[in-house]
């Protein structure tokens, strides 16, 4: 493309984005706020899912063992865990074990054990972590049933709440997302309907001199493209803001919750805001000229 | 320049016959009027030319592309090599007399020092050099018309077609502007011009090729326009 060609171009989507200004403003709202939305969905789901894999990760079996157990009791019930599959580790948890990591957990707080005064009512525990989380249930159900095990507890249902949460919001995002790129389309092939129509003797014009088609749907593409764009980036800032607002908020009251960090994750969630903002642009002109601009 | 043999236009919406197989052979250089009633054809005719009408039948090359087989983005190449003149003039109303002839350049993407002297060139051909910044708001239906021509030369066709070009302009300003097509024309260019200007063409004595009814019924060589004006 010569460069004289390139500025034409570029002078004619700027001519024209400033004539339909109203309508360019309404486009460029609607891909903002359209794709504001589809961002932090996609960064709830993506939190949610490192939240998810990381508690999935973390899956593992708390056997308690019963007050009176013996040694060797103790020893045999290691022993075959040990031998059940898919198991990836065990971990023997003394009484004094456990009372350490409780001070521990409290840390200012641990006073208030002093009650206890040399009393420890912790049991004895052992610490099974399974290769797969599928095999927590039915790992947890026969290690409860053997002999001198008092419980076996797991976190399998707080993981699939958080999977049922997610899948939920899965979905609810998705179905927002089909609006919300529809009510896009709709308005950016509108604003290029309107510059099309406002532009038609230019367009028989460019017609009768021998002007190609391309060079004719050029200036249009690109005016969808950039209305695209900007809108691309009003929500790629808006997004940052907000997640750096959020990511205050939950470091302050939920310290434990692992967010994904802010770099480079805004970054790429930037880039593939704006990406889809341009598509959505170029593909609402695109309909506008197959059926307002027969060249 | 112009092949056209046993060509028949039907539109396809009302069925209505406007051309039934016409067959006409204009040479390079020739100066030729097509005259006829409103509804005649006339307008079918002037239109294949620049394939805005897709003949429905028969053979029909212009300036050595066959138009009808042709791709449909071959189309605007065929176009580079015509000059289109409406009655209509279809100016850029927001551009000026210098723009709106350099636009015919610009968005056939010609180098743009090529562009300034080739504007310069034919608003010369016209008359209208130091008119070059006025608006055409600011001009004479004549003027206006002398633009538009200017447009059409701009890209040196071989052939310019022009339709009805005088048809809202008053006698005088109309032979100004067959003034302007009679030099286009002495320099080698093929003129085709539907009218119904019955003055202009009795005082020319051009090729006259009257259609009715969808049929060529007159092609003389230096001929009158034949009706009664």
């Amino acid at each position: 493309m010569k460069l004289s060609t390139s500025e034409y171009f570029i002078r004619e989507v700027f001519l024209s984005l400033r004539r339909n200004n109203w309508m360019s403003f309404a486009s460029i709202g609607t891909v903002a706020v359209s794709l504001f939305v589809l961002g932090v969905f996609l960064i709830l789901v993506l939190n949610m899912n490192r939240l998810a894999s990381s508690l999935e990760s973390q899956v593992q079996i708390s056997v308690y063992l019963r007050e009176d157990i013996e040694d060797s009791t103790r020893r045999r019930v290691e022993g075959n865990i040990q031998e059940m599959q898919g198991i990836e580790s065990v971990k023997y948890v003394s009484k004094d074990e456990a009372m350490m990591r409780l001070k521990e957990r409290l840390g200012d707080q641990k006073y208030l054990l002093d009650a206890l005064g040399d009393k420890n009512p912790l049991p004895e525990s052992i610490e099974v972590t399974v290769k797969l989380p599928e095999m927590v249930q039915t790992a947890a159900e026969a290690i409860g049933k053997m002999e001198g095990v008092e419980e076996a507890k797991y976190g399998q249902d707080v993981v699939e709440h958080l999977f049922d949460i997610t899948r939920l919001m899965r979905i609810f995002g998705l179905v927002l997302m089909v609006l919300l790129a529809g009510a896009t389309l709709f308005i950016i092939s509108n604003t290029i309907r309107l510059t099309v129509f406002a532009r038609r003797k230019e367009i028989a014009i460019m017609k009768y001199v021998g002007a190609t088609d391309w060079f004719i749907r050029w200036p249009f593409l690109l005016e969808g493209m950039v209305l695209g764009f900007i809108g691309g980036i009003v929500a790629a800032l808006a997004l940052r803001s907000f997640y750096a607002a959020m990511a205050a908020k939950i470091y302050s009251t939920l310290a434990f919750f692992p967010l994904l960090p802010q770099y480079p994750f805004m970054n790429y969630v930037a880039v593939a805001i704006i990406v889809s903002g341009m598509i959505i642009g170029t593909i609402g002109s695109t309909i506008s000229l197959k059926r307002f601009l027969q060249v | 320049m112009i092949h056209m043999r046993d060509v028949s236009k039907v539109y396809d919406d009302t069925g209505a016959v406007a051309l039934d197989h016409v067959s006409v052979d204009i040479g390079k250089g020739e100066f030729v009027f097509i005259v006829g009633a409103s509804g005649a054809g006339k307008s079918t005719f002037i239109r294949m030319l620049f394939r805005e009408v897709l003949p429905s039948s028969g053979v029909l090359e212009v300036n050595g592309r066959d138009v009808v087989k042709m791709d449909r983005s071959d189309v605007p190449y065929l176009r580079r090599g015509l000059g289109v003149i409406f009655q209509d003039y279809r100016l850029l109303p927001d551009k000026t007399v210098y723009e709106n002839v350099a636009f015919a350049m610009e968005v056939i993407e010609a180098p743009r020092r090529l562009i300034q002297r080739s504007v310069n060139s034919v608003l010369d051909v016209v008359g209208l050099r130091d008119k070059y910044k006025s608006f055409p708001s600011q001009l004479s239906g004549g003027e206006q018309q002398r633009v538009a021509i200017a447009r059409a030369i701009v890209n040196a066709p071989a052939i310019v077609i022009a339709d009805e070009p005088t048809g809202n302009l008053d006698p005088e300003t109309s032979w100004d502007i067959m003034d302007i097509f009679q030099r286009i024309n002495a320099a080698g260019t093929t003129i085709v011009m539907a009218t119904h200007d019955k003055n202009i063409v009795d005082t020319m004595r051009r090729r006259v090729i009257a259609i009715e009814d969808g049929h060529i019924v007159r092609d003389e060589a230096r001929g009158v326009y034949g009706y009664e004006a």
